[in-house]
């Protein structure tokens, strides 16, 4: 089947066998391996991303649903050299290890925060329920995206 | 020389910008032109013996390239501590015995084809016919030896270590108390997020090469020589990115198939680099786990709360094959006492091979079975003597040159009793009014709102001291060298080293003690990192000993390149393989050793919250208190105790491994449960202590695995506290721990 989607400002056209995930086509289609896969099951959220404003995990939706989608991935997520306020929190506050659940966890969070720019940190929590995390314990990501959110909040 | 001072510094991590932006490149991500696809089959078989095999179906699906199966290794057997697995099980093998599969994960074929889903199919097509053996699943049953799984080792216990200190009959004479107990540990699987995944070609210079997330560049080459019967300067394996270890990249995953396809394919007139990703499913099947245990102790106190004598017999399920199971079992036999003065003690410790999935590393390294043991046991002494926990343990730990169990002194620099006392004194311990669970809200199980009357509170404390570094006479090195270029002054630093980065922040750290041994700015330094043709053997990450041998390793070589700068050098060249002080393995009678070099000390307290109508347990706190020795990186260190924290939690009160007849039946994050953002401690806080360790770089001690220990007993001490119930057993599920209250007359 022919898919056609706009994924970071660029819009690619591709045949795909019916079956195929989002995040294989993100993959393996268009080599943006920045998008993870942590399980099977859709319970890690290593694959979210951003699709038509919202954060999906792209292993729980096919490639043909996106279908005419504007799609961003942790690839797009930057100003051009510029990083995102969310990511660069992160950075400075130590909200990854291994990095492995980073993409995922910052597309999600970016979601949150723009959504909500004055979120207590029990709604952080609740908002990050569908993202695990092996190595962290979690902390350091709740600080980041504190950060991130009085910055971004002070963008407004 | 005097060494050039280190500050302590929360330098952001060096590879994080990668980590942000999606462009670090974890083995999986790396896609070069002409890939191949691969996959595994695994035998699926708990004991059978393979009595044939039937590729043709499979070989005639198009896009199929090659299968490879145990008749095409050249020496198909390995292991890290023995090689006792063969890297397939199957017919026409190099090796005897290699026709039987001892695991459901034992690998029987790899397919190389063009596409994934092609491999995919084609695995489902192989045929294979066994004859089914009898299982052994349970260590008791085991140990009777009645069918033994190892031929050539003549019985189910792969190792027996055994301590004979004192005398008993007088240490029990002297006893006013005695509590004995028994605990059983469950398995946990390691769940890094990143499941195995890797990439196998011959490179430039014809050397078989592996792309691979590993905990030990140089162990993983010699693995993968013996298995090909290639010099090990023929093997290259070069770590990208890696997501999570823990121990659980310790053995071999999918290393050898890679190198072995790669090396036939190669003689096929196939060129072509060949990648494997496994699903998670195929993670959880096909790598081992923290050992599952049973431990029956007995322990002695005089009515003053001194400890008389300690006895002993702790089993570890080591599962199918060895893996680092003998290892584990010294480090358990070790700590099953604890970190007290034991002047008796008659100990047991056996390793048992079953047809369970294989234990091994995972951070700790048989200390948590151990200091689950000990730290229940001296609570339980703490109650009964009437003595507060606390003060019962100032009264027995070790300190400088005390003799351990094993009649040598420990090694200066013991710091247990510090730490105890400020982990007691940061949750304000003896005055229970503190509890902190006012303020914090109670999660209920969402379908089963609280009862506030059935809610009780309770507070418990533990500790443990861990080694760093390999124990027991294991070799013991650590490589470096460094590069100083520019004429004048020194404008760029180069250092080689194999550490792994697995998450836990080596490359940063090495950087920045690179930047202070060679008195430069932490911007002037490279690094050229774990690539076997261009770095060196710089040992594991794991046993807590990276930042402690690289950090020596660095010193000395900095110094050696300073000298040589200072002889007018360019490039300046240094390299030192660090050697720390020797260590000894158990004498078989007695268990006499010196064990290990240096140790880290910890201490956790923890207050809970436990619904005696549901079960359901809510950590309010936690507090840990960790010497470190020299913070070099704080918020690394303060990251690596809020992840060790939270996976003990997943551990004590989640985590549950449901194996069946050597299967495991819930290889799935949907059903394997670990610890999501809702389900942890309200409140980590990490103390962190730095007494310096006398022999670590800048006083540095090894931290990562040591706030794992105390957590499971601590929770256990609280729960205790609060219901006035010992549980002997975890993961304390909700079931779990209703059924015992019931059983006390509690709730219901
Ligand atoms: S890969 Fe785990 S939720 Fe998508
Ligand atoms: S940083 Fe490793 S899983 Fe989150």
């Amino acid at each position: 089947m022919k898919v056609s989607m706009t994924v970071n400002g660029k819009t690619y056209t591709r045949d795909v066998e019916p079956r195929m995930l989002l995040v294989h086509f993100l993959r393996d289609e268009l080599g943006m391996t920045g998008t993870n896969i942590g399980c099977d099951t859709s319970q890690c959220g290593a694959c979210t991303i951003h699709m038509n404003g919202m954060a999906v995990k792209s292993c729980t939706t096919l490639a043909v649903q996106a279908d005419g989608a504007t799609i961003t991935t942790i690839e797009g997520l930057a100003n051009g050299s510029e990083l995102h306020p969310m990511q660069k929190a992160f950075w400075e506050n130590h909200g990854l290890q291994c990095g492995y659940c980073t993409p995922g966890m910052i597309m999600a969070a970016t979601k949150l925060v723009e959504n909500n720019p004055n979120m207590t940190e029990a709604e952080i929590r609740h908002g990050l329920e569908g993202n695990i995390c092996r190595c962290t314990g979690y902390e350091n990501i709740v600080r980041s995206v504190k950060a991130a959110a009085a910055q971004m909040g002070g963008g407004d | 020389m005097i060494p050039s001072p280190i500050s302590s510094h929360s330098l952001p991590r060096v590879d994080a910008l990668g980590k942000v932006t999606g462009q670090a490149c974890y083995p999986g991500d790396i896609t070069p032109n002409n890939l191949l696809h691969g996959k595994v089959l695994f035998s699926g078989q708990p004991h059978a013996r393979m009595i044939s095999m039937d590729l043709s179906a499979a070989l005639a699906l198009p896009g199929v390239v090659a299968i490879f199966t145990a008749k095409d290794v050249p020496n198909n057997e390995y292991g890290l501590i023995m090689p006792d697995q063969p890297v397939m099980v199957g017919l026409g093998s190099s090796k005897p015995h290699s026709d039987v599969s001892l695991w459901e994960g034992d690998h029987v074929a790899v397919i190389v084809a063009e596409t994934e889903l092609a491999a995919a199919q084609a695995r489902d097509k192989i045929e294979i016919e066994w004859e089914q053996l009898p299982i052994v699943t349970d260590v008791r049953e085991a140990m009777k030896d009645e069918i033994i799984l190892h031929p050539w080792h003549g019985s189910n216990i792969l190792h027996k270590y055994q301590i004979r200190k004192g005398d008993m009959a007088a240490g029990w004479a002297a006893a006013d108390v005695v509590v004995e107990g028994s605990y059983t540990l469950p398995y946990q699987e390691h769940a890094y997020l990143q499941p195995e995944a890797g990439l196998g070609y011959i490179d430039e210079e014809g050397r078989v090469t592996i792309e691979i997330g590993g905990q030990w560049t140089y162990e993983d080459q010699e693995q993968v020589a013996h298995a090909l019967g290639l010099p090990a300067d023929q093997i290259r394996i070069i770590y990208p990115a890696i997501g999570g270890a823990f121990g659980g990249r310790e053995d071999m995953s999918l290393q050898i198939v890679l190198g072995l396809a790669a090396l036939r394919l190669q003689e096929r007139g196939i060129k072509r680099p060949l990648r494997i990703i496994w699903s998670r499913e195929e993670s959880i099947v096909g790598h081992h786990k923290r050992h599952r245990a049973v431990v029956h102790t007995k322990w002695g106190a005089t009515k003053e709360g001194m400890i008389t004598a300690v006895s002993s017999e702790l089993i570890l399920d080591s599962g199918s094959y060895a893996y680092t199971s003998t290892k584990v079992l010294g480090n358990a036999h070790l700590m099953v006492t604890g970190p007290y003065v034991i002047p008796n003690a008659h100990l047991d410790s056996y390793a048992v091979t079953t047809n369970n999935v294989p234990g091994g590393a995972f951070r700790g390294f048989g200390g948590p079975q151990g200091a689950f043991a000990a730290e229940n046991q001296m609570n339980k002494l703490a109650e009964k003597l009437g003595i507060d926990p606390v003060e019962l343990r100032l009264k027995n730990v070790l300190h400088d040159g005390s003799i351990l169990t094993v009649q040598s002194p420990m090694p200066p620099g013991v710091s247990i009793d510090q730490v105890i006392e400020r982990c007691a004194a940061e949750i304000g311990w003896g005055d229970s009014n503190q509890l902190s669970v006012n303020g914090h809200q109670f999660s209920s199980i969402q379908s089963l709102i609280a009862n506030p009357q059935s809610l009780c509170h309770g507070r418990g404390i533990a500790c443990s001291f861990k080694n760093v570094g390999f124990s027991f006479g294991a070799p013991e090195r650590c490589e470096a060298t460094i590069a100083l270029h520019g004429q004048r002054e020194i404008e760029r630093v180069v250092l080689y080293h194999g550490a792994a980065e697995v998450g836990q922040g080596s490359h940063t750290v090495l950087k920045q003690m690179a930047a202070a041994a060679v008195g430069v700015d932490i911007s002037q330094v490279e690094l050229v990192m774990s690539d076997t043709a261009t770095s060196g053997d710089s040992g594991s990450v794991s046993a807590s000993r990276m930042t402690w041998m690289a950090g020596n390793s660095i010193r000395g070589a900095a110094e050696k390149a300073l000298a040589a700068w200072a002889s007018e050098e360019r490039p300046a060249k240094g390299y030192v393989r660090f050697t720390p002080p020797p260590t000894t393995g158990y004498a078989e009678e007695t268990g006499e050793c010196m064990p290990n070099f240096a140790y880290g000390y910890v201490a956790e307290a923890v207050e809970l919250t436990v619904d005696v109508e549901t079960g359901h347990i809510h950590v309010d706190k936690v507090v840990c208190a960790n010497d470190v020795g020299k913070a070099i990186n704080p918020m690394l260190i303060q990251g690596q105790i809020e992840g060790a924290v939270v996976q003990a939690h997943g551990y004590s009160l989640m985590e549950n491994l449901w194996v069946e007849n050597g299967r495991i039946r819930n290889p799935f994050f949907s059903q394997y449960l670990i610890p999501g953002i809702k389900d942890i401690p309200d409140h980590v806080e990490s103390v962190i202590m730095e007494i310096p360790d006398p022999i670590g770089p800048w006083g540095a001690r090894g931290m990562a695995e040591m706030p794992f220990m105390p957590l499971a007993p601590a929770i256990i001490a609280a729960l205790h506290d609060a219901t006035g119930v010992w549980f002997d057993e975890i993961p304390l599920t909700p079931a779990r721990v209703v059924a015992k209250l019931r059983e006390h007359g509690i709730g219901g």
